[in-house]
């Protein structure tokens, strides 16, 4: 192994220092207290769900059916107020969805050992087209009055600071705490580094797994409470965005290995400010939406040879002939 | 002067740095049966994956017809004439019999029925009874030989390796192959012959060389060999005795039995197999590659599943176990340190310490729901100081420490889960000297202090300075039970290659 002189966090704070600085000098309109407030709320939802699927991504799993589980259940919560059912029945009924949908996740990868890329493509696909056929009548599920008493999980600032901001901060530190201080952190961990070397060391892999994918369907539907009542709506088309890769973006580049095993929290935060800052300043700059999809293209391509490069596959590349 | 067709001149072959074949001369001589025989880790595997191309040499020459040739990839050494027919058979199973035949040499437009035409008369003409139109994973492992041997022969090849041919048939399938290979000697082939099965060797071969450590001991005509003259040649040692230490002159007497296995079958690999293991001893458990020895306790330990029907029973303190993972069995007091610490042994990325710590979150599991990095840095430097692991600090990331110390890693992440049989699999391969006194000290001390400790090891030194009691595999069972003052080398080998 050679010694990384850089680690791969340092490199993108660089990076994003480097950009910052661009725009702040070429764009007037960057370097403003309300666009970075604006920045960073915009990225915050995305932040949320990077941390799910950090854990996943950690646990050597991929999730696309994150932003199904950001939009169907917090969707049916809605729906289900706007029908005129009390707002703790909703509540239960848009976890248990999330809940049923991270068992299916998990039960398939971990027992019947799907690979969790079509697993989660499938599942994903399952659920939003079942929200969009089944649950609800329009696009945009909009925020009945009777929902205000929640409207404190997504606006109304503290110390003006935004709330999702603040809800994403709330859920990093929670993230944090499972991952160094749990014990379910640290096989987590185990399980990302060495699958077989887990299984023998007695650490039940199978169950771990099924965790993970229900932690990170939760993780998903709070990041979509958070964003309905910050916006006061639903909108279900998100789901046919590019939302996703929007949330790899910021996992990989943030140097969360997809050898899995390895990443913190703090790579998540790092990999969420970058891309604000990228998405902030296109926006500014009125880039279309197809040339910052070819940036992103080219951004995440770039992201994946260098995580490549950083962290090689070992137990592959290492192997040595058969003597 | 011998008519040579292959040559090879000071081969010698490293693996970062370790030679796996040094200084070997080896000559072939025109259509001749020649068998490489020796131990696992002998040479065999590289020798031959020399010649077919699959690994090219260090030093020294190989000639071909008295040209020298260096083949890079098995294509290259095909073309030359020198075809290599594989232990796991290269054929694409869901292809029939005359497309694998004619497979990367197909014309553009490929025309089933020709091939199908052409590979039955190729058959024919071999008398080899295979239907082109079938399969292949419909056929049986004979029928399968004969289609890899019929390409071999298709596209031209002077020479033949067979590695390991006759492992997966029958004893009627067996005495087919043996009628192919001489007629394939009566076309003018020449051919090698690589087994572990002795018998087979001193019955079809011409000559015989025996390897031993990547060495070349002997070559001799086969009228000169008899069973004991090679199993001599190939566990006679000189260096072994300073490494492994002499033999031991007391042996533990055997205590309480701990583990019965009765009957245990495993698919292909398993065939009721019966074994105990007893407290206060080391049972040291010799078999070739392949006897199933690994895979039984892979099963008691739950690492690997027993056959669903007549699977056997596993009994620990008299009590039936049934693991099918390894967790429940790690809480029922069995450890199992792996033969292959990269695979399924250690957690490249962690620390020392963190290793160490996670073998006992895994077995105090709800009793630990939070983690405690004073705990773990603890633990670390506890089993640091008691395995001898030597670093600078616990801080270090396994994947970055020597092989010796990785292997003392795995064991204390084992250890510290408190186990009451302890199954160590191979536990010094990949390892250096000082740290394989060592660890043959703390399985030593294990025993004495009154733990069953089971010794997995294809290396007979190791398994001689060890062990109490010797339990000899073959062909999936154990076929031969040794105490330490009875065994020898030669015996222990004898049993082995029936």
């Amino acid at each position: 192994m050679k010694k990384q002189v850089f680690s791969q966090q340092s490199v993108v704070i660089l990076i994003s220092l480097v950009m910052a600085t661009g725009f702040a000098i070429f764009l007037p309109a960057f370097l403003t207290v309300l666009n970075v407030v604006a920045l960073l709320q915009n990225v915050a939802i995305l932040g949320i769900l990077s941390l799910g699927m950090a854990i996943i991504v950690i646990g050597r799993g991929i999730d696309f059916s994150m932003v199904a589980l950001l939009v169907v259940p917090s969707g049916l919560l809605l729906q289900l107020v706007q029908d005129g059912h009390s707002i703790p029945i909703a509540l239960a009924a848009a976890f248990a969805l999330a809940l049923v949908f991270g068992l299916i996740n998990g039960f398939l990868i971990a027992y019947v050992e799907i690979s969790p890329l079509f697993t989660t493509l499938g599942t994903g696909i399952f659920l939003a087209g079942m929200g969009q056929a089944v649950f609800f009548p329009l696009d945009v599920v909009p925020w009945g009055p009777q929902l205000n008493s929640m409207e404190w999980i997504g606006s109304g600032p503290i110390l003006q600071i935004p709330k999702p901001i603040v809800m994403f901060v709330l859920a990093a530190m929670a993230m944090t705490f499972f991952l160094r201080k749990t014990r379910l952190g640290s096989y987590v961990y185990a399980i990302g580094d060495n699958p077989h070397g887990a299984r023998t060391t007695g650490i039940p892999t199978r169950p771990v797994i099924v965790f993970m994918y229900v932690l990170a369907a939760m993780i998903a539907t709070y990041a979509g409470l958070v964003m309905a009542a910050s916006i006061h709506s639903m909108p279900t088309r998100i789901y046919n965005s590019t939302m996703i890769y929007d949330v790899i973006l910021i996992v990989i580049i943030g140097g969360i290995g997809m050898t899995g095993g390895r990443g913190r929290v703090s790579n998540v935060i790092v990999g969420t400010v970058l891309i604000g800052i990228l998405l902030n300043g296109m926006t500014i700059l009125d880039v279309s939406y197809s040339a910052q999809n070819v940036v992103k293209g080219t951004v995440l391509l770039i992201a994946l040879l260098f995580d490549t490069y950083l962290n090689p596959r070992n137990e592959d590349t290492a192997q040595q002939g058969d003597v | 002067m011998a008519d040579n067709i292959l040559e090879l001149h000071d081969a010698t072959k490293k693996y970062a740095g370790v030679p796996a074949i040094e200084d070997i001369n080896f000559t072939l001589e025109r259509g001749e049966i020649h068998s490489i025989v020796g131990e696992n880790g002998a040479g065999k595997s590289t020798l031959t994956k020399v010649m077919a191309g699959v690994v090219t040499l260090n030093g020294g020459k190989m000639l071909l017809d008295g040209a020298e040739i260096s083949p890079q990839t098995p294509v290259e050494a095909r073309n030359l004439g020198i075809a290599m027919v594989f232990q796991e058979n290269s054929l694409v199973p869901t292809m029939t019999a005359a497309q694998n035949l004619f497979l990367g040499q197909e014309n553009a437009f490929n025309r089933i029925r020709r091939i199908n035409i052409e590979a039955q008369q190729f058959f024919q003409s071999l008398q080899f009874d295979v239907d082109p139109v079938t399969v292949v994973s419909l056929l049986g492992a004979a029928k399968k030989q004969m289609i890899e041997i019929a390409r071999a022969v298709k596209n031209s090849a002077k020479v033949i390796i067979f590695d390991e041919p006759t492992a997966s048939l029958t004893p009627e399938e067996k005495l087919h192959f043996f009628n192919l290979v001489r007629a394939l000697k009566e076309r003018g082939v020449s051919i090698i012959f690589i087994s572990h099965a002795l018998e087979e060797a001193l019955l079809i071969s011409d000559r015989i060389t025996v390897l031993r450590d990547g060495k070349h001991i002997v070559t001799d005509k086969n009228s000169n060999f008899d069973r004991a003259r090679v199993v001599k040649a190939m566990v006679g040692r000189d260096l072994s005795q300073t490494i492994y230490g002499q033999r031991k002159s007391v042996t533990r007497p055997a205590g309480k039995k701990v583990l019965t296995v009765r009957n245990l079958r495993m698919g292909s690999q398993v065939k009721s197999c019966a074994l105990s293991v007893f407290a206060g001893q080391v049972t040291g458990i010799f078999g070739l590659v392949g006897s199933g020895r690994t895979e039984t306790f892979k099963i008691v330990a739950g690492v690997m599943k027993r056959d669903f029907r007549h699977g056997g029973d596993v009994l620990l303190n008299d009590r039936p176990v049934s693991y099918v993972v390894p967790a429940p069995a790690i809480r029922g007091g069995i450890a199992y340190i792996t033969e292959d610490r990269k695979l399924e042994g250690f957690f490249e990325t962690k620390s020392i310490a963190e290793n160490i710590y996670l073998g006992l979150l895994a077995k105090l599991r709800g009793k630990r729901k939070l983690v405690s990095k004073k705990e773990a840095d603890q633990v670390g430097q506890t089993w640091a100081k008691r395995l001898n692991i030597r670093t600078i600090n616990t801080e270090v990331r396994a994947v970055e420490l020597s092989g010796g110390n990785q292997q003392k890693v795995v064991i204390a992440k084992s250890l510290i889960q408190d186990p009451e049989l302890i199954i160590f699999d191979e536990p010094t391969r990949g390892v250096d000297v000082g740290a394989i006194e060592e660890i043959h000290k703390l399985i030593n001390t294990l025993a004495d202090q009154g733990k069953p400790v089971v010794v997995i090891s294809s290396y007979l030194p190791e398994i001689m300075s060890l062990s109490d009691r010797i339990l000899v595999f073959r062909t999936g069972k154990v076929v031969e039970e040794f105490s330490a003052a009875e065994a020898t080398e030669e015996k222990i080998m004898y049993s082995a290659i029936h």
